[in-house]
């Protein structure tokens, strides 16, 4: 199990709200990063999603 | 133009200062006794993650101008009227939620599992197959038993501080890492003193690290639905 530190879970918990909570409005467009969609990746992935994706980027850029 | 959408506050808008994500302008879109703060975008523009960040300051900086409702990342209008067309169709809803957070800020408590779970060693003599199903027992035993941990945390977070059940929100097990992630409404000048109250009541739980984070903008107590 990879172990989370106070300031991953932080970000996590902020990345979570700005993403996955506030007013839905109609209008609504995704957001992504290397492609992926991030609007409806929960809390625990996110972070990791991320960081997985931009090395797979880098990797496959390289 | 778009209108990339930050949050939702009663007219009149706040004073604020002119500088929306990456610096473009700020726009107020108003219909029927409400608004909308946004930046004016252009749709070739790519979000980023540290859009996302600063969206969030700038959330912090109307939220902390007037009551506001967050809106959730990304949100993007074509035009003005559109925007308008979106919070009249809710505007009712809206407006309760508005009443609901105005004054208020959010506290959020993350609290961290300090070991792995560690399921019960099965020692038996059975075969292969009973030997699977009792692991897997033992599995789903040492994962209820999580979850009952963290739910009893929860309780004894929500019956030492006093708080209403409308004005907290939590989740429970949502990864092999998180116990408990639970959001509190409190009222935005009392925020310190009720941080410092969360602080010492998850301290007292030996067998988690708590995170405690805000006070942040209503993001969770803004939804409508």
């Amino acid at each position: 199990m990879k172990e989370l530190t106070a300031e991953d879970t932080s970000l996590l918990e902020l990345v979570d709200r700005l993403l996955n909570k506030g007013v839905v409005l109609a209008g609504e467009a995704t957001i992504s990063v290397a492609g992926v969609d991030l609007i409806y990746l929960g809390l625990n992935v996110v972070l990791a999603a991320v960081e997985t994706l931009e090395k797979a980027q880098e990797r496959r850029a390289s | 133009m778009t209108l990339l959408a930050h949050a939702i506050a009663a007219s009149p808008p706040a004073t604020l200062a002119p500088g929306g994500l990456r610096g473009r302008p700020m726009a107020w879109s108003e219909t029927g006794g409400l608004g909308l703060w946004s930046t004016e975008w252009a749709p070739d523009i790519k979000l980023e993650r540290p859009d996302a960040l600063e969206h969030h300051r700038l959330v912090e900086r109307i939220c902390a101008a007037q009551p506001c409702l967050p809106v959730r990342f990304g949100t993007a209008f074509a035009t003005a009227d559109e925007a308008r067309a979106s919070l009249d169709k809710r505007a009712a809803a809206l407006r309760a939620a508005l009443a609901r957070v105005a004054g208020k800020s959010e506290l959020a408590l993350t609290l961290l599992w300090r070991e792995p779970s560690a399921p019960q060693r099965i020692e038996s003599t059975a075969g292969p197959g009973r030997q699977y199903m009792e692991t897997r027992r033992a599995e789903f035993g040492a994962r209820e038993s999580r979850r009952a941990r963290a739910e009893s945390m929860v309780e004894q977070v929500v019956g030492e501080l006093a708080i209403e059940r409308q004005l907290v929100w939590h989740e429970t097990c949502t990864s092999d890492n998180v116990a408990v992630s639970l959001a509190v409404l409190v009222p935005t000048e009392r925020a310190g003193e009720r941080k410092a109250q969360l602080e010492q009541v998850a301290a007292g739980f030996p067998d988690v690290l708590p995170v405690l984070n805000g006070p942040w903008p209503p993001y969770t107590f803004a939804r409508t639905e």
